[in-house]
């Protein structure tokens, strides 16, 4: 291998760089690339700008010189010889002390997967950090633009200055790469040491690697004495999600079948010798069923009201507009009664609600404006958009509707003259407002889209938020009508037989998207399968009570639209507020098992990092409270 | 390709705002790794880095070398001296003067009252070696009691004993490079991937240019034991079984050096006729390996062109310990692999400076491998430091191992423990923890005000820590390197050494010797002595009077002997700081030895069953050992997030067939009860060990050492750790979890 070409960088020690290379830096640490290919195997070009073209310098902390490694135009990438890492961590802190970083968070972490019996085991630990994709899903994701990929070593840089804080990255990412810092509440991640590359040396925690497992260096170059440059290694999520620049060696004989030590119910399978290890579930906790209702709240509630609120709200407007299109009947005269206004104004109140709490869930939320900066790639973005437009929207269409409203005009009635020029707008805004919802919801449902959580990445997250869009939003407007029809001594219970179409049609489409979801989950060999796993024994019966709830609840709705005339009239308006009540337990209970229930595609913790389950137990005891222990306790997560 | 922003922005990464680098060895183990401390604009220390151009580490530290720069400010430093009447009253903080007159007096009152060895003095491997020096000069010269011992009886008391019985002196024959030359390596009851990661990566590269085979004896699945080419899974504690056996095999199929054991080595006819009885197919009944592995493993050996074998803890804490380490000593003495570049028995050290200690602390007897039991040596030493020689006693006294017994019946009365934590490290700390409350007066001079024998401490003197002070660490291969003082002592702390001194000035006689000041002139005293010649006629081994500090700095360190105009240079690393003094890669090359006579001995050493054995009512052995992330009671480690959060807990290595059979969860708490006492663990289920086997790593306080037996070896007094019995007993999961809580707290 040639090293000359490394020369003028070894000569130019002067450099104002963080890390000059030393007189005596070990021939390890250097990077050695003297050839390259032109494409990577996913047809992607390794020279990431054109030749001619003019480097520019990366700027790193004030230094503006440009780095004399010659492939600093090239993708680079990890190489990870599996068979030699012997779980030393000596590179997780190398990392750490690099980026001082405190014992919570580490931007490089190594975990491991075991088999076979005594003596015949094999464990086979894992280290990665960030693999800096080809398709960067966190760059893509993030609302903020705090990621850029650099035409430099393709390395891909989180700004934490512009982060706000949302961890949305940290849902995208199939490798848990990005940091999100529950105590300073906002991401950071693996920079590959792009100030040592500069100089030619390798990353830190490649140079301190004692097993001789981790290695750097332009993609697709296989390293000296290496003989594999493949793309998986059990436990090593699907390379085409994000195709990351990591390759590995493996090629000592594993057990057939491989378990993590974490308290992840996951294993890993292979049929035969040769075959890809695929992810099965692991019964760690047994098959019993139990109920778990205290830990459906969890840091996401923040997301389930968001969700559900904003749901609701377009669904207000969406039964509201729908009911215009009648002539005749309880719904078309709502719109033209003074609840009307009311309902608008909750409407209005309920997405601002979610966007509000959503907001605080930021890790900076003072930066809540950043999350429009990315509308060309990030679904979360263009969801935030589309609330604020059909929130800004529905707030025009609300003024606009005073002079048309009765209430108003009784008090202020020089307002009724605009009523002729207002109410052509007011149509207007409530398309577009309702336009906007929908879009909205479409960009929430996309946000959930995400290979790297299978659990999610299903259709029944549409399904399910527009069926909550149509049946929440029915209640919201029965409830409210009931209560005004009520102190007007009239009877709300025409009304309830039209919004019972709504309500049903939204019933039926969730409990349609959710069947679908349990059939895909239970046959998945994927992490979705795992969840499901969890659904039906850590959450066992609080899903069955859900799911029976849900049924009943059609069926209830179902009759009391045959039926509610048989019915004594207050009985029949104490079953809708019933139905309507059980409606909103189960979508609380629904979202929330939602959001705690999805299982990432991430790597295998080890028996006391990375794992969830000892994390719990550390902040359950009390042992989180020493800050040595490396977990955030409670108290301190922003 | 998607690079997102157009514009890019500038890129701020962490800079810890190095502004100088300061040379040091580590201070946690004895792999002896150069490492530099970088000082941010206000002279703190904020990282550290592997020195690129030092031969032993060539850049690369572990995972504690590598945090080790947040040692100096870990919580519980100690920052005054303080006192108290009563191990149950709080105690106060005091001056250092106080301090120590009163340390001086009380030391005194108990002599006269009970006789000079009624003070005893348990130190450590963790202090320079020029401290141990100026230590053991205060104890032999001016304190005058016999009782005087290191914790290294802990962990190589067994290596020196056996080196001292094969070859007639303590010190490892061999080095890292001969990695490089070997032809097979066999290591015994040593996980290097996890004890030294960096001798265990000098081994790596050396199999990535050269493959070799590479032979584990470990009970345990470790990852070395995974890597290994050859595993042998043996019984505990029946290693001499195993080198019996297999010197059986070398001897009857005749593939011994005949030649090299003519020339070097004394006492074959007894050892051919012992090994008689240990034919393989009667050995595998004890030790577990079969008879066929036995004899390709044997073979195997004795054939390479060079072997060497590695030990650690696997063979010096067993009641064989001194016996296993002879017979490594044999199974090289008999293929002549001893003092040839990949041939030698070398033993992995456990401290920084266990080395130092064995060398320069006369707790086994005098500077320099001298002994008490030669009144030529008492004569020399007692010339030199101007003690009457009758002064000093005839033969070596208590190890720390006999030193709490007599703390237990009451010939001791008070104890001075410097830099050592025996309530963690030591076997069944139910009877330490009795021994301790025995004491008239005890002293605990520690970096941390809560080592846990400091419950006990009447007097607490704060110590410097690490690169706080100046002075030298020898390490694994002799390697004398060098701490430069890059960090004042924390707070009111005192540098060991300066506590040494002015303790010293409280005695009499002290105006008739001399203590000097610094550590280099301390250093420039011990090359005078270790000139001379040695017991077999020729020039001493333990000769550093080629080196200085200077030489050491800029060489990143020399290995012993070093002799007075030693110009032998090392060109191996790459070096900026010029031409280096290379000192002597090994021992024993021209194949004569320590002995009057020059020879090795061979040693025919009959294997006894004399362990505690898993029966029915306590069917697991216990088996213990180390983590890469902690170092020895976590005093350090367990304050450092980014070691200690790797493992923050107490746990067990359970085997999950047993676990089912018992109803024993993965990630919950048990009981675990010996004879001794009983202990809380979390289980960690792996077939990493065997079905009738937990392996706990012995880092935590109140944990396996409440279980342990420690039977000790005849030779080294050095317990038996890793052999034991307990059962498993269910525990209410909170109450563990509380338990285990409060036992974590620092």
């Amino acid at each position: 291998m040639s090293v000359e070409i490394y020369q003028p960088i070894l000569a130019k020690t002067n450099s104002a760089s963080v890390f000059p290379v030393r007189e005596d830096e070990p021939e390890y640490a250097k990077l050695k690339d003297p050839v390259s290919k032109e494409k990577n195997r996913y047809g992607n070009n390794i020279d990431l700008i054109a030749s001619d073209a003019k480097p520019n310098s990366l700027n790193i902390n004030g230094v503006d010189e440009i780095g004399p490694n010659p492939n600093r135009h090239k993708q680079h990438a990890f190489h990870f010889t599996a068979d030699n890492c012997i779980g030393c961590h000596a590179c997780e802190t190398a990392c750490s002390e690099k980026n001082d970083m405190p014992a919570h968070l580490s931007f490089r972490s190594v975990g491991y997967v075991e088999g076979g019996t005594y003596p015949n085991y094999t464990r086979m630990n894992i280290s990665m950090a960030c693999n800096h994709c080809d398709d960067p899903v966190c760059l893509k994701g993030c609302p903020t633009r705090a990621y850029t990929k650099h035409p430099e070593y393709g390395a891909v840089i989180q700004d934490p200055d512009i982060c706000f804080g949302c961890g949305y990255c940290t849902w995208v990412c199939p490798y848990n790469a990005p940091q999100l810092d529950p105590i300073k509440g906002q991401v950071e991640k693996c920079n590959m040491c792009v100030d040592r590359l500069e100089v030619g040396l390798k990353p830190a925690c490649v140079s301190a690697c004692l097993g001789n497992a981790l290695d750097f260096g332009v993609v697709e170059n296989t390293p000296e004495n290496r003989q594999q440059c493949a793309t998986q290694i059990p436990g090593f999520p699907d390379p085409s999600i994000t195709q990351p620049n990591i390759r590995f060696q493996q090629i000592k004989t594993l057990p057939k079948e491989v378990t993590r030590t974490d308290s992840m119910p996951i294993k890993y399978q292979k049929k035969n010798e040769g075959d890809a290890f695929k992810t099965v579930i692991d019964q760690k906790k047994g098959t019993q069923k139990y109920w778990n209702i205290k830990r459906l709240s969890s840091r996401e509630n923040p997301l389930v009201i968001f969700t559900l609120s904003a749901q609701a709200a377009v669904g207000v407007l969406f039964t509201l507009l729908s009911s215009s299109l009648f002539k005749h009947g309880s719904l078309a005269s709502l719109t033209t009664s003074p609840v009307y206004a009311v309902l608008l104004v909750l409407a209005l109140a309920l997405v601002a609600l979610g966007l509000f709490i959503s907001t605080v869930h930021l890790g900076k939320p003072f930066r809540f404006y950043r999350g429009f900066n990315n509308l060309k790639h990030s679904p979360v973005s263009r969801e935030g958009l589309g609330i604020v437009l059909f929130m800004g929207f529905l707030g025009l269409h609300f003024l606009l509707t005073l002079p048309a409203n009765e209430w108003v005009r009784a008090r202020v009635p020089a307002i009724t003259s605009l009523q002729g020029s207002t109410a052509g707008f007011a149509s207007m805004f409530a398309g577009l407002a309702l336009l906007s919802g929908l879009v909205a919801l479409y960009y929430m449902y996309r946000c959930y889209c995400i290979k790297a959580r299978p659990f999610w990445n299903h259709w029944h997250a549409a399904a399910t938020f527009y069926g909550n869009m149509l049946s929440l939003g029915a209640i919201v407007c029965g409830c409210t009508a009931t209560a005004c029809y009520l102190l007007n001594a009239s009877s709300p219970l025409p009304l309830w037989q039209e919004l019972s179409t709504f309500i049903i049609a939204g019933l039926v489409l969730e409990s349609g998207g959710l069947i679908a979801h349990a059939r895909d989950m239970k046959n998945g060999e994927h992490e979705g399968s795992v969840s499901h796993y969890e659904q039906t024994t850590t959450f066992g019966y609080t899903y069955i009570a859900r799911n029976t709830l849900m049924a009943l609840n059609l069926l209830l709705a179902t009759t009391l639209v045959f039926a509610a005339q048989l019915l004594p009239e207050s009985l029949a308006n104490i079953l809708w507020i019933l139905l309507a009540c059980s409606i909103v337990g189960v979508a609380l209970i629904g979202r929330s098992l939602f959001y705690i229930l999805v299982i990432p595609t991430t790597m295998p913790g080890a028996f006391f990092w990375k794992n969830k389950g000892f994390e719990q137990h550390a902040r359950d005891t009390g042992l989180a409270n020493l800050p040595q222990v490396g977990v955030v306790p409670e108290h301190l997560v922003h | 390709m998607l690079f997102g922003r157009k514009k890019k922005n500038p890129i701020k990464l962490h800079d810890k705002g190095v502004q100088q680098w300061r040379y040091a060895t580590c201070g946690y183990c004895s792999v002896g790794c150069s490492i530099e401390l970088g000082l941010n604009a206000e002279g703190q220390a904020v990282t550290t880095r592997g020195v690129g151009g030092a031969d032993v580490n060539r850049g690369k530290l572990c995972i504690k070398g590598l945090a080790e720069a947040a040692v100096f400010n870990a919580s519980g430093r100690g920052t005054d001296p303080m006192m108290r009447s009563r191990i149950f009253d709080e105690f106060e903080t005091t001056d250092w003067d106080y301090a120590l007159d009163h340390t001086a007096n009380e030391f005194r009152r108990i002599q006269q009252k009970y006789g000079r060895d009624a003070v005893a003095v348990v130190s450590t491997g963790q202090i320079m070696t020029e401290e141990f020096y100026t230590l053991g000069k205060l104890v032999r010269g001016l304190i005058g009691t016999n009782n005087y011992d290191g914790n290294t009886t802990l962990c190589m008391a067994s290596a020196v004993s056996g080196y001292k019985r094969s070859f007639g002196s303590d010190g490892p024959p061999g080095c890292y490079d001969d990695f490089e030359h070997t032809n097979c390596l066999m290591a015994f009851g040593s996980n290097l991937p996890e004890q030294h990661p960096i001798i265990y990566w000098r081994l790596k590269e050396a199999l990535e240019k050269r493959k070799f085979p590479v032979i584990v004896v470990d009970p345990r699945v470790t990852m070395f034991a995974q890597f290994a080419d050859i595993h042998l899974p043996i019984t505990p504690g029946t290693d001499l079984v195993l080198l019996n056996s297999m010197a059986h095999v070398i001897i009857n199929e005749n593939l011994h050096d005949l030649n090299y054991i003519q020339q070097s080595c004394n006492g074959f006819e007894a050892l051919e006729k012992l090994v008689q009885q240990y034919d393989p197919t009667s050995a595998s009944k004890i030790c577990g390996i079969d008879e066929d592995m036995i004899r390709t493993v044997a073979r195997l050996y004795a054939k390479a062109d060079s072997a060497m074998s590695i030990w650690t803890m696997g063979i010096n804490q067993s009641t064989h310990g001194t016996d296993g380490v002879c017979a490594i000593n044999n199974l090289n003495l008999i293929t002549g692999n001893i003092g040839k570049p990949g041939g030698t028995s070398l033993s992995i050290t456990g401290q920084c400076n266990a080395m130092g200690t064995r060398e320069w602390s006369s707790c086994s007897g005098l500077p320099g491998y001298r002994l008490l039991e030669n009144p030529e040596h008492r004569e020399e030493i007692g010339k030199f430091w101007g003690v009457d020689p009758d002064f000093f006693p005839k033969k070596a006294g208590l190890k720390e191992t006999d030193i709490f017994p007599a703390i237990e019946t009451g010939q001791i009365k008070a104890l001075w423990i410097v830099a050592t934590n025996p309530m963690t490290s030591m076997p069944n700390s139910a009877r330490i923890r009795k021994s301790f409350e025995q004491l008239e007066f005890c002293v605990v001079q520690d970096t941390y005000a809560d080592c846990e024998c400091n419950q006990y401490a009447h007097v607490y003197l704060p110590g410097a820590v690490w690169a706080e002070k100046e002075g030298c660490f020898t390490n694994t291969e002799r390697r004398v390197n060098l701490t430069r003082a890059s960090q004042p002592a924390y707070a009111n702390s005192k540098p060991d050494g300066w506590i040494f001194n002015q303790l010293a000035k409280r005695f009499d006689n002290y105006e008739n010797m001399h203590f000097p000041e610094s550590a280099e002139a301390v250093f420039e005293e011990m090359k005078q002595l270790s000139k001379g010649i040695g017991p077999n006629g020729k020039a001493r081994i333990l000769d550093i009077s080629g080196m200085s500090y200077e030489k050491i700095e800029k060489s990143r360190g020399i290995q012993w002997p070093c002799r007075d105009n030693d110009e032998s240079t090392d060109d191996k690393q790459p070096s900026p700081t010029g031409n280096r003094v290379q000192g002597t890669a090994r021992l024993y090359t021209d194949g004569v030895f320590q002995f009057p006579d020059g020879k090795a001995k061979l040693l025919a050493m009959p294997y006894v069953e004399n362990n505690e054995v898993p029966d029915e009512k306590f069917p697991f052995w216990l088996n213990s050992g180390r983590v890469v992330e902690h170092f020895h009671t976590r005093t350090k480690t367990g304050k450092i997030g980014n070691c200690n959060k790797f493992s923050p807990t107490a746990y067990m290595e359970m085997n999950p067939d047993a676990a089912d059979q018992l109803g024993v969860k993965h990630m919950s708490y048990v009981r675990l009860v010996s004879r001794r006492g009983d202990a809380v663990v979390l289980v960690q289920l792996t077939h990493r060990v065997p079905i009738n086997m937990v392996f706990i790593p012995f880092h935590f306080h109140d944990c396996v050492n409440r279980l342990s037996l420690g039977l000790l070896d005849p030779y080294s007094r050095q317990p038996a750790f890793k052999q034991g019995a307990v059962r498993i007993e269910h525990i209410d999961q909170q109450e563990a979890a509380k338990l285990n809580v409060s036992m974590r707290t620092f």
